[in-house]
């Protein structure tokens, strides 16, 4: 096990510290500083980071992997600031290609894969873009017998956050959806098959493969307000998360945990759940947005009304036969919507994270980024 | 029961199944596509008894009476060829082929093996079509169509969206012969075919890439198409495809010698224009009323529709399939005819033809050529 700069176990009630880390010792690492570390999705809005967080590792021959219309900016300001003896290849190509996966593949010893079909509503699409790909960089991966480490980036999106063991607690211990396309939510349907793969590759050929779950993701200027906070609707927000926590992660601390995935020892087959220190309430954090982004108008729904909406539009959407579509299910209301509380102890405990930016601060810095985005725009 | 077989478990795919699901004495015997996992998540979500990875696999052993082929259009013609020589009746996605020489070798040899076959020009079906198609019928125009307007359009101004699609150098639309707009217009132009009564009407077409796909580097999908149709002093059509202007329209305006009709799909609405004009300030004043009356008369409609669970987003698929399978089971006549089918893809071919010409000579096409 590792050694870092921090203690480890602690959950969501420890307060932030925000602790500069120590430089990771490359000892305690499955891989060597110049062994081959490839990022699918680097060009992203998490890719970015991990590849950024790997450079301050001290990581030395990294492949990034991009759509060929993917913009290149971020990648390319890192490039730019690497440190002397760092070599970034990027490569462009398809995931749905098993030629491009092939190549991208050769002599790889960490595989970080974060690209996925993303935003999608149709059930295909986002399945070919998350399960196909994926399937093709596992058979590309087992080719080549350097493969250490397979990093699957998952999504919280992905628990039933029903019948849970400890009540309220959401932890990796927690029931995945075993119906998702009941869910009416492509994403969860593709990432839930996606990892049903990776669990089978593990299985049956023996890939060494890790699952990150980051929670709500925020930072940069994407100004979106995740779901779990409340819906945009007619020019009006309906404010459905209330009291409840809010799981969010910071860019850079889901980073920290991503690229902590592939590189600690002994973790193979385990899943992780990302979620930051010091979580805000819905409430609160909408308040904040409104004084520091901008200003809209909002109306709370009490979380019995927001069930029985659900359940009224799962209701008729079933009885007419789709006319309107299964997007507000009870399902997705017990994922997003029902008071929950998160935990960080397992990833603390086994991978030594802790989070590099403070939630106070964090908040802050995307706050400050989105007035700018909105600025600027 | 009727077996149904879908090959190609694609995006299209899904609107297909969960249309045949609903459709009584149905059963969809079977699902292929050559990435076996896209067809286990068709089967994971629609009732489909199995998987196929191949077409061959699917005829011998599921033994479809209809195929559905909602793969990529290059592969419409040899996979709705196996079929049709196989004796299944087919149902192929638009574009219907790629070029009207195979559109002709196959309603050739469905009528030789006496199997039915459609396109799927379900935009054809919705609501408000079929209630235009009644008023057309019904003699509302006053004689044959004098002119039509048909508008279908396809939004791509989000430049981060045109990115995606158009930066794979490989997609598959790019193989096309008419790029992106072969995938699109068949639905815009079949609605000018229905109306028209000569087979071989003039083309002028004239297309290029918009400034906005210009910026993102593209120089060879054509995204603005304009064009007109004429039959010999008879009928004219102007269509018009556009990846810009807005409002985004699907819409549809046909005139009569006597009356016109505009039928605005986006909407679903259907305008009655009245030829004959009332006198004086009247026409200022009358028409709007009688205007404002046609667009609540809409709306009852419409809501009615939807409260009576009868106004699905695809519910021009669905009649379309319905019709397709009562002309299989009972040798109703078919819901579109093969001249319709045949006359939109000679008149695509014919405007990719044009804007070929037009990009190799460096300009844009604007002389008249007569429909093969």
């Amino acid at each position: 096990m590792m050694t870092r700069g921090v203690r480890a176990g602690s959950n969501e009630t420890t307060p932030a510290r925000g602790v500069a880390l120590e430089p990771a010792s490359h000892e305690s690492f499955i891989v060597a500083p110049d062994d081959r570390i490839l990022i699918t999705g680097a060009a992203g809005f998490i890719g970015s980071c991990v590849v950024e967080s790997l450079v301050d590792h001290g990581f030395r021959n990294l492949v990034c992997f991009v759509r060929p219309s993917s913009g290149l900016a971020g990648i390319e300001r890192i490039i730019n600031q690497r440190p002397p003896g760092v070599r970034i290849d990027v490569i462009k190509g398809n995931l749905l290609s098993r030629a491009d996966c092939e190549a991208a593949c050769t002599d790889v010893a960490v595989l970080y894969h974060l690209a996925a079909g993303t935003g999608e509503k149709s059930f295909p699409d986002a399945f070919m873009n998350s399960v196909v790909a994926t399937r093709n960089l596992l058979d590309a991966s087992l080719g080549h017998a350097r493969l250490r480490r397979f990093v699957l980036v998952s999504s919280f999106t992905v628990y039933t956050n029903r019948g849970k063991p400890r009540r309220r607690l959401l932890d990796e211990s927690c029931p995945v959806e075993e119906r998702p396309e009941l869910r009416g939510d492509a994403y969860c349907f593709a990432k839930v098959k996606q990892e049903q793969l990776v669990a089978e590759y593990g299985r049956n050929f023996g890939v060494p493969y890790v699952v990150v779950r980051p929670g709500s993701v925020y930072g940069g200027s994407k100004s979106q307000i995740t779901g779990r906070v409340g819906l945009g609707t007619f020019g009006l927000f309906l404010h459905l998360g209330g009291s409840n926590t809010i799981p969010f992660t910071y860019v850079d601390n889901c980073a920290e945990a991503i690229v902590l995935a592939g590189l600690v020892e002994g973790v193979e087959g385990e899943a992780f759940n990302v979620v930051d220190d010091d979580l805000p309430s819905s409430r609160h954090f909408l308040r904040q947005y409104k004084k520091n982004v901008r200003l809209f108008k909002s109306v709370y729904v009490p979380h019995a009304i927001s069930h029985a909406l659900c359940y009224l539009w799962e209701k008729y959407s079933k009885r007419s036969k789709g006319q309107l579509p299964s997007a507000f299910n009870r399902k997705r209301w017990h994922v997003e919507w029902k008071k929950t509380r998160y935990s960080n102890e397992k990833l603390k405990a086994k991978l030594g994270w802790a989070p590099k930016v403070p939630t106070a601060e964090a908040m802050g810095r995307y706050f400050q980024s989105c007035k700018q985005g909105k600025q600027h725009a | 029961m009727l077996k149904v077989a879908i090959v190609g478990c694609g995006k299209i795919a899904d609107a297909h199944a969960s249309v045949i699901q609903q459709i009584p004495g149905c059963e969809i015997v079977g699902a292929c596509d050559r990435e076996p996992l896209m067809a286990t998540q068709l089967q994971e979500r629609f009732p489909v008894r199995k998987c196929f990875p191949e077409v061959a696999e699917l005829v011998s052993e599921a033994r479809p009476d209809v195929v559905h082929i909602t793969t990529p259009p290059a592969s419409h013609f040899e996979i709705a060829k196996f079929c049709l020589e196989h004796g299944c009746h087919v149902y192929v996605e638009k574009p219907f082929t790629v070029d009207a020489g195979q559109g002709q070798r196959l309603v050739d040899l469905a009528e030789e093996k006496g199997v039915k076959l459609t396109a799927g020009h379900n935009h054809q079906f919705s609501h408000v079509a079929r209630r235009m198609r009644a008023l057309v019928a019904s003699g509302y125009l006053g004689g044959t169509p004098v002119h039509m307007e048909s508008y279908y359009c396809y939004d791509l101004s989000n430049r981060s969206y045109a990115r995606a699609l158009l930066g794979d150098k490989r997609h598959w639309v790019r193989i096309l012969p008419g790029g992106l707009l072969q995938n699109i217009i068949s639905h815009g132009i079949a609605r000018i075919a229905e109306f028209l009564t000569t087979d071989a009407p003039q083309v002028i077409a004239y297309g290029f890439v918009s400034p906005l796909l210009k910026s993102i580097g593209e120089t060879e999908i054509v995204d603005e198409l304009r064009v007109i149709i004429s039959e010999e002093e008879r009928t004219t059509a102007y269509f018009t495809f556009s990846s810009q202007m807005r409002p985004s329209l699907h819409e549809f305006r046909i005139y009569g010698p006597k009356n016109g009709l505009i039928l605005d799909q986006n909407h679903e609405i259907l305008i009655q224009l009245r030829g004959a004009k009332f006198k004086s300030y009247a026409d200022h004043f009358i028409p709007p009323v009688l205007f404002a009356k046609q667009h609540f008369a809409n709306l009852v409609g419409n809501a009615k529709l939807f409260l009576t669970k009868d106004f699905h987003m695809d519910s021009g698929m669905k009649f379309l399939i319905e019709s397709f399978y009562r002309s299989i089971r009972d040798g109703a006549p078919l819901p579109i005819s093969y001249r319709e089918i045949l006359l939109t893809t000679r008149i695509m071919d014919t405007i990719f033809e044009q804007i070929r010409a037009g990009q190799s000579q460096g300009r844009v096409a604007y002389q008249a050529q007569r429909v093969p």
